[in-house]
């Protein structure tokens, strides 16, 4: 025990110092695993989406297997079972709608099927709690009935279940990261959920279509909601965070960049409802990791407004090398090793790449080694392992 | 640059004390107690739909 936590303290300090922008005693590894740890340990998509005790046997395995710094307590962390229990209408539940062995998906209704309408944008900027149980939830849950209308038992049980549900699962990441860290010696890499305005209403509300063209035919009303939600976005965030202010927010980044909307709309919209959200985090001392799912390339110049070591930017699809041009010397980097690479080239060709990015990009510190998304379950076994093993003989400073 | 404003609804609460407090009779202990409960009651309801909305 004395010396797993000596391990985790070790660890802990190597990646909060990479994150803080400087320079570890060796380059860290925080792999995001999602159903790739079921396939590790020899569960299916279905089992470790449904049964959160059997996602965190997974995580727990994984994490003592491989020389991993940190990773996230459940990163399958859509637990099935609960959306069921409320009744959500929008997954596809692995097993159920989806074949056993693919990962759960979300389901964007068809465009006119949106949960919020083109007209509701006053009423939700008014009052955005009231909305989503009144108005948002009867439509996005089989079971919960709409304001007005005779309640019935599955609506009763919706919201019973799905509040008990919630607490026993919330309840479980407590133990499951102490678990980690005196099992292993691991550190649970974020803490708190994050989402920007603009995505809550591109994901959950408008949907991508409908939001499109609101962008264009009632612009004020979206930047009037973007605003009614920041206060509440900022308050979740903030709600969860790690107490010692080491390890960040994460913020999933959706659909707010080019091409899905254009330059203009990011800086109509986007940018100045969520700028205000990351320096009122900071400012509490916490740092957000910037998730960046697709392509941000395009917003660099933006996200370089930010205070020093106020993010950590996560690289998906973007080149990491020009992004680590850009803005490198302001924010620590992650990520950035292809999953196409990962999952279907060669052991070699892995260790070719990953000894690329830490010659370029983790010469100064400043770098944590991940895949660009989220690993699933076509990730190869021995890819990952490549992946470790490489890092940790070669990425010593 | 928009500002976080302050709603009038505060983030952490569905239904505001002063609105449930006027269904009550007059308050005979301790007001602050029973608003703080209330409060912390409402967190509980606030965080289960923002994290419907958010985490699932």
């Amino acid at each position: 025990m004395k010396d797993m936590e000596k391990l985790y303290q070790a660890r802990l300090k190597r990646y909060v110092t990479a994150m803080r922008n400087e320079k570890p005693d060796q380059v860290p590894i925080r792999p995001f695993v999602a159903e790739f740890t079921a396939k590790y340990a020899g569960y299916t998509c279905a089992q470790v989406a449904h049964d959160y005790s059997l996602a965190f046997e997974a995580a727990c395995k994984c994490a003592a297997d491989f020389d991993w710094d940190a990773v996230v307590a459940n990163m399958v962390y859509v637990w099935t079972g609960l959306t069921e229990a409320i009744g959500l209408k929008y997954y596809g539940v692995p097993g159920i709608h989806i074949p056993e062995d693919v990962g759960f998906q979300y389901r964007e209704p068809a465009e006119g099927q949106a949960f919020m309408k083109a007209d509701e944008y006053e009423l939700l900027a008014k009052d955005p709690t009231g909305f989503l149980y009144n108005v948002w939830l009867p439509r996005a849950s089989a079971d919960v009935s709409p304001e007005g209308a005779p309640t019935s038992y599955r609506n009763n049980l919706s919201f019973l279940k799905g509040g008990m549900a919630m607490l026993s699962y919330f309840n479980a990441f407590g133990p499951q990261i102490q678990r980690l860290r005196q099992e292993s010696g691991t550190v649970s890499a974020i803490a708190g959920i994050f989402k920007q305005p603009f995505d809550i209403l591109a994901d959950k509300l408008r949907g991508y279509l409908g939001l499109t063209m609101d962008l264009f035919e009632r612009p004020k009303e979206v930047l009037k909601a973007c605003e009614a939600l920041m206060p509440h976005l900022c308050h979740v965030a903030l709600s969860g965070a790690d107490p010692d202010k080491n390890v960040p927010i994460g913020f999933w980044m959706h659909r707010g960049c080019t091409p899905f909307i254009n330059h203009d709309h990011f800086n109509q919209f986007v940018w100045p409802t969520l700028k205000p959200i990351i320096e009122e985090i900071w400012r509490q001392g916490h740092q957000v990791l910037f998730y960046a799912e697709g392509r941000w390339m395009n917003h660099l110049d933006a996200f370089a407004e930010l205070p020093d070591g106020s993010i950590v930017f996560h690289v998906d699809q973007d080149d990491i090398f020009e992004v680590h041009k850009r803005i490198g010397h302001k924010f620590c980097l992650t990520g950035g090793i292809p999953n196409y690479l990962l999952a279907y080239e060669t052991p070699d060709k892995v260790r070719a790449f990953c000894k690329k990015v830490i010659d370029e990009v983790a010469k100064d510190g400043g770098y944590i080694m991940d895949a660009s998304a989220i690993m699933q379950n076509d990730t190869a076994i021995e890819n990952i392992k490549a992946m470790t093993e490489f890092t940790r003989e070669y990425g010593v400073y | 640059m928009s500002e976080i404003k302050t709603p009038q609804i505060k983030p952490g609460i569905c239904i505001p004390w002063e609105e449930k407090l006027k269904e009550l009779p007059k308050i005979q202990g301790d007001e602050a107690l029973y608003q703080r409960i209330w409060e912390d009651n409402e967190a509980l309801g606030y965080m289960y739909i923002w994290q419907v909305l958010l985490s699932f």
